[in-house]
């Protein structure tokens, strides 16, 4: 475990060096500036428009901050070799897949904390109040990321850059269309695609389920069993897709 | 005690490396290699490019899986990971991430083999001024030349003092005077006790500092022995010729 933390701290140090992470956090943050704009609405209709875009854009930056980082800081290691340094000393596969994972987690929990402190300072000077709620859904994000970041690592063990960033962004969108996507297969006449929409549906992760932002923009509350049988749901498919990281590591050649 | 009586350091046996490289492509790197260094020898490795040097480095570091044999290094099985505990190793081109600095590096690397902070301090000292790297501290390696990412390479492989030293090219980049100091150094380290595994292009050198040699090509180990005992087998005047021979031999054969 030790050795994953030092993994972890050179990974986090590595990946705040990155041009990509800085350029989409800014970006992210001028986004949450942007909502200012909507001063042509009503005032109660444009705050629920700042906390909707808002909530949208951290879940969508923290995202591609998650992949994009997530991504490079595995593959880096493959292409510029640092990798094989690192495994000819006294460090276990699954240390360094676990230090990766802890690391970029941390990197991704410090974007994902910027941008709700911007995010918060923003409705705080706009309604001089901050709904509790509203921190069930940056809690949601985050968890939601975790996943991503696992999911990332999985794939990035052995496939290309390439392959990885247009599968793992795939499959971000279609995490988040899955319950839609069941709900019309009920709709369907053609069985064989019932099955497939099923299996997709139990196999891939539900993003919908750490999306709560609609409910918390009309100022519902969200039960804290919700928020901890999603979190729960969020850290097993984590889990489930570090193993699978792992297998796929444990047997590669560098 | 005579090198020849010690206990192995490295046994190899029958190792055997075919890279799948896609549909009926295979490409056979290392061919049933059988091999044994004794504890307290240098052994070179020498070979042309592509001969299976670095594979079969890379075989006994665990980086590469065999397809077939056995490695056991200081009595151990080598995929067992606190083994890497005892051994140094450096790579080709030394790969180190860019934007840490000397220290920075030995840190990191000291922090992974396990090393005390209080130890770790001093150990650095020592080692940044033995490869002579102790006036860059602050740069980081992104600007480092070569050369002198082959001695920060070197002060890594020492860093955990290890039993078993790795090294592969470890002069590629050192101007003659580094090229010396190294051959200087590995010298040293077997007067302290140290096993030393080289591979190198640059026979002079190897034939400098080595008790015994090998002659890879093509995967297959061709020759192994003193370089006195294989130039009087082989009827060749200097190790270059020696080299040249075997490798015209097995072109022919």
């Amino acid at each position: 475990m030790v050795k994953a933390i030092v993994i972890a701290k050179n990974t986090f140090q590595e990946a705040l060096r990155m041009r990509s992470y800085q350029i989409i956090l800014v970006f992210a943050l001028l986004l949450l500036g942007s909502s200012q704009l909507f001063s042509f609405l009503t005032p109660v209709e444009q705050l629920k428009m700042i906390k909707d875009v808002s909530l949208s854009g951290i879940e969508f930056f923290s995202a591609l901050m998650a992949i994009l980082a997530s991504m490079t800081a595995l593959r880096s290691e493959f292409e510029t070799n640092t990798i094989s340094t690192l495994l000819s000393k006294p460090l276990k596969r699954s240390d360094f897949i676990l230090g990766k994972f802890l690391g970029m987690a941390l990197v991704t929990t410090l974007g994902v904390v910027i941008m709700s402190v911007v995010f918060i300072g923003l409705i705080l000077f706009k309604q001089h109040s901050f709904e509790i709620s509203l921190f069930s859904a940056l809690f949601l994000i985050w968890a939601e990321m975790l996943v991503i970041i696992a999911i990332t690592l999985a794939v990035a063990a052995f496939a290309s850059t390439a392959f990885t960033l247009i599968f793992v962004f795939f499959l971000f969108l279609v995490g988040h269309l899955t319950s839609y996507g069941f709900s019309l297969s009920g709709e369907m006449k053609n069985p064989v695609l019932q099955v497939i929409i099923k299996f997709f549906y139990n196999i891939i992760p539900n993003f919908e389920n750490f999306a709560i932002r609609d409910q918390v923009v009309v100022g519902g509350t969200i039960p804290i069993t919700y928020l901890l049988k999603t979190f729960g749901y969020g850290i097993i498919y984590t889990a489930i897709a570090l193993i699978v990281c792992l297998y796929f590591f444990r047997y590669r050649e560098v | 005690m005579e090198t020849n009586e010690k206990p192995a350091a490295l046994r190899i046996e029958g190792l055997t490396k075919i890279f799948h490289l896609g549909r009926n492509k295979n490409v056979t790197a290392l061919d049933n290699l059988s091999l044994e260094i004794k504890e307290g020898e240098i052994f070179g490795l020498l070979g042309p490019n592509g001969s299976g040097k670095t594979t079969a480095l890379k075989l006994i570091l665990g980086l590469l899986f065999p397809t077939s044999g056995q490695i056991e290094i200081l009595g151990r099985d080598h995929q067992d990971v606190e083994v890497k505990n005892d051994i140094g190793y450096l790579p080709e081109n030394p790969y180190y991430y860019r934007y840490l600095t000397g220290p920075e590096i030995l840190t990191f690397y000291g922090r992974i083999f396990g090393i005390k902070k209080e130890n770790l301090e001093e150990k650095k000292e020592e080692l940044l001024k033995l490869v002579g790297l102790y006036d860059k501290q602050h740069l980081p390696l992104k600007h480092f030349s070569k050369g002198m990412l082959e001695r920060i390479g070197l002060a890594v492989a020492l860093l955990n003092n290890p039993k078993f030293l790795i090294l592969d090219e470890p002069t590629t980049g050192l101007d003659p005077i580094g090229s010396r100091e190294t051959r200087n150094l590995l010298l040293n380290l077997q007067a302290a006790g140290k096993t030393i595994l080289l591979s190198s292009h640059y026979l002079s050198e190897i034939e400098k500092v080595s008790n015994r040699v090998g002659i890879l090509h093509q995967g297959k180990l061709l020759a192994l022995g003193t370089t006195s005992e294989l130039m009087t087998q082989w009827k060749a005047g200097d190790i270059e010729d020696l080299f040249i021979k075997v490798i015209e031999w097995s072109k022919q054969s």
